[in-house]
């Protein structure tokens, strides 16, 4: 599995499993991005709530990620979202498209409740875009997402494209080394003919791009990453393209540092194969020392040589 | 406070066996000696643009510099030396160090190590010692490199 | 085999030879203590000189000798950050198997990588010239080792952003061709 799914499995399987045969539930469960589910009936069998606890809510909201929410969930949505929890889907299960293709794409639709709501910056960036080139110049907001304790995503559009900028923290040196490495083939990957018409990116460690260095509390420190992505409107063309350009770009960092991870526990087993090989090789130097008979005393007690 | 803990009571020892009790002084003056560095390298380069690579060898291998206080006749014999091995044919190596005598073959094996320990000082390259080593340790057996370990007057 | 590793680790072969000549011998400074002397250091006249074979500035082996015990410390070739920080992590993962290594020692010399302690006892219960394959089997797989996973995680970050973004594109539906190297 090279790419992230955007949509959560999670909810995927469990929603199908439960409209299939309701009975009581009550999981709670985790996606990227310290993002919490929870997954309950408080009523009856067939009330099934879905609540999601992001820790970027507020920047979302003042994006519109409410206004994205109501469009793609409709009278889903909850007013009121359960206590601990930003949002709340109530979906009723005798109420749920007919089985085939449109309870798939029912049950597609509520698993990218994540999705859909960090979409919210991105959509309207792309939209501020399109009026921008109407009118010929100008800089949208520079639109800040703090999806994570110490990193965050920049959106900002511009008349002729959109920059998005990820900030990345990398916890220690190797992963720094490994990022660093990724990166740069990310840089390169676009000289490739085949690849071209990607979004343009660029990467700088340490010091922060120009669009956000004005942004009080940057830190300037060796272990963080500032990696710029720039979409053309070309990335963003109609809808079933910006949808999918929004997929693969929220899940970015995720997508970086699962790949960092898998290095290195590849680079691990490696090693482990490495190491026994030198065992094998420094047994060979080892003696046979045939055991010795076990000598007993007397009194029927067992020599012991230390 | 617990500085005195921590002075080794052993040095004070009358019985403590000193650096110099370890092998037999040189029994030239330092400064003698340097005069000898500097004439055997004048001899050497003279040797050498006469293509006398075994003479300009055995002139820098007898009576070699060693001990304390000598440290610039060593560095200037380490140079010389590290010249000769530089400017010899690859193929001509194994028949000189067949040729030395079983001390001066020990000598050269001391300034072989040292050179290596001090890689990128001055002309010192890694593979010209290396070879010379290789063809050195054929000739004058693993025997030649236990006597560079033990041996105190250390060039 | 490149020219000049062999006469390197020949060089290596035959020190290590000559050096592993170890007997027991109990400490003179303390009473029933018997510990390697190359550690401890007290004593000058059971210590040898040190020998050092080195290939290049990056590239040495130090051996340190006594009477019962030697330690042979090599410095591993590292060119850039990312050989630096594997050769690193290797070492590391090695040293904190040095129980089921015997001749391994947990920590490096300062200025080495991966130090070795060979002692007496080690030469009694171990065939010495096999002592002396291992150190330079070692020698050769690390190198090896390094720079094949240093392939690997280029060749894996090549992948990985080329995979990614032909992902975008294809949804951009501007292109279609996948590029050979990620089919590969």
């Amino acid at each position: 599995m090279i790419l992230l799914e955007p949509h959560n499995v999670i909810i995927q399987t469990t929603l199908s499993e439960k409209i299939a045969r309701p009975s009581s539930l009550d999981v709670q469960f985790v996606d990227y991005d310290n993002v919490r589910f929870h997954l309950s009936t408080p009523e009856r069998k067939t009330a099934v709530l879905l609540s999601m606890s992001i820790r970027c809510w507020g920047d979302l909201v003042k994006y519109g990620a409410l206004d994205i929410l109501k469009r793609e969930y409709g009278s889903l949505l909850k007013d009121a979202a359960e206590p601990e929890y930003n949002v709340s889907l109530e979906i009723d299960l005798e109420q749920v498209p007919p089985e085939g293709e449109a309870r798939e794409s029912f049950i597609k639709s509520v698993s990218l409740l994540k999705r859909n709501a960090l979409a919210a910056p991105f959509e309207h960036a792309f939209r501020t875009q399109k009026e921008l080139e109407a009118s010929g110049s100008g800089q949208g907001e520079l639109m800040q997402v703090h999806y994570r304790d110490e990193e965050a995503i920049y959106v900002q559009a511009s008349a002729d494209r959109v920059t998005v900028i990820f900030s990345t923290v990398f916890r220690e040196e190797t992963d720094r080394v490994f990022g660093k490495v990724f990166l740069q083939e990310f840089v390169d990957a676009r000289r490739l003919p085949t690849i071209q018409n990607a979004p343009q990116v660029l990467y700088s460690n340490r010091d922060a791009p120009l669009e956000i260095r004005h942004v009080p509390g940057l830190r300037d420190t060796e272990d963080i990453g500032y990696v710029t992505f720039v979409l053309f409107p070309r990335h963003f063309a109609n809808a079933a393209v910006s949808e999918g350009t929004i997929s693969h770009i929220q899940l970015f960092r995720d997508y970086l540092h699962y790949h960092i991870k898998c290095s290195k526990a590849y680079m691990h087993s490696r090693m482990r194969h490495r190491v026994s090989e030198f065992q094998k090789v420094l047994n060979r130097a080892k003696t046979e020392v045939a055991a010795p008979a076990e000598r007993k005393t007397v009194s029927g007690r067992t020599l012991v040589s230390r | 406070m617990d500085s005195f803990r921590k002075i080794d009571i052993d040095a004070f020892d009358e019985d403590v066996l000193l650096e110099t009790e370890l092998y037999d002084a040189d029994p030239r003056d330092p400064a003698q000696v340097l005069d000898d560095a500097k004439a055997k390298a004048a001899a050497v380069r003279s040797s050498l643009s006469k293509g006398d690579i075994p003479g300009a060898l055995t002139a820098v291998l007898d009576g070699a510099p060693y001990g304390p206080n000598v440290d610039e006749a060593k560095t200037l014999a380490l140079q010389t030396l590290v010249t000769i091995l530089n400017s010899t044919k690859s193929s001509d190596v194994s028949n000189i160090v067949k040729s030395l005598s079983q001390d001066q073959q020990d000598t050269l094996m001391k300034y072989i190590y040292k050179g290596m320990a001090m890689p990128g000082w001055g002309d010192v390259s890694g593979s010209v010692l290396l070879g010379w080593h290789e063809k050195l340790t054929e000739a004058a057996g693993i025997g030649c490199i236990v006597r560079t370990m033990t041996d105190r007057r250390i060039v | 085999m490149s020219n000049t590793l062999r006469p390197y680790l020949s060089a290596v072969r035959s020190t290590l030879t000559a050096a592993l000549t170890l007997e027991n011998f109990s400490s003179q400074v303390v009473e029933r203590h018997n510990k390697p002397e190359v550690e401890v250091g007290g004593s000058k006249e059971v210590l040898l000189n040190p020998l050092t074979i080195s290939r290049n500035e990056n590239e040495r082996v130090l051996i340190e000798s006594s009477v019962n015990s030697i330690r042979l410390s090599i410095k591993i070739k590292q060119a850039d950050e990312i050989e630096r920080i594997l050769c690193h992590k290797f070492a590391r993962f090695m040293m904190q198997r040095a129980e089921s290594f015997i001749v391994l020692r947990r920590k490096p010399v300062p200025g080495y990588d991966i130090s070795f302690l060979i002692t007496n006892g080690h030469t009694e219960t171990m065939l010495k010239h096999k002592i002396v394959d291992f150190i330079i089997h070692f020698m050769e797989e690390v190198d090896k080792e390094i720079s094949e996973m240093k392939l690997s995680l280029n060749a894996r970050a090549r992948v990985v952003a080329e995979s990614y973004l032909t992902t975008i594109i294809l949804e951009t539906g501007s292109f279609f061709m996948y590029p050979t190297s990620i089919i590969n």
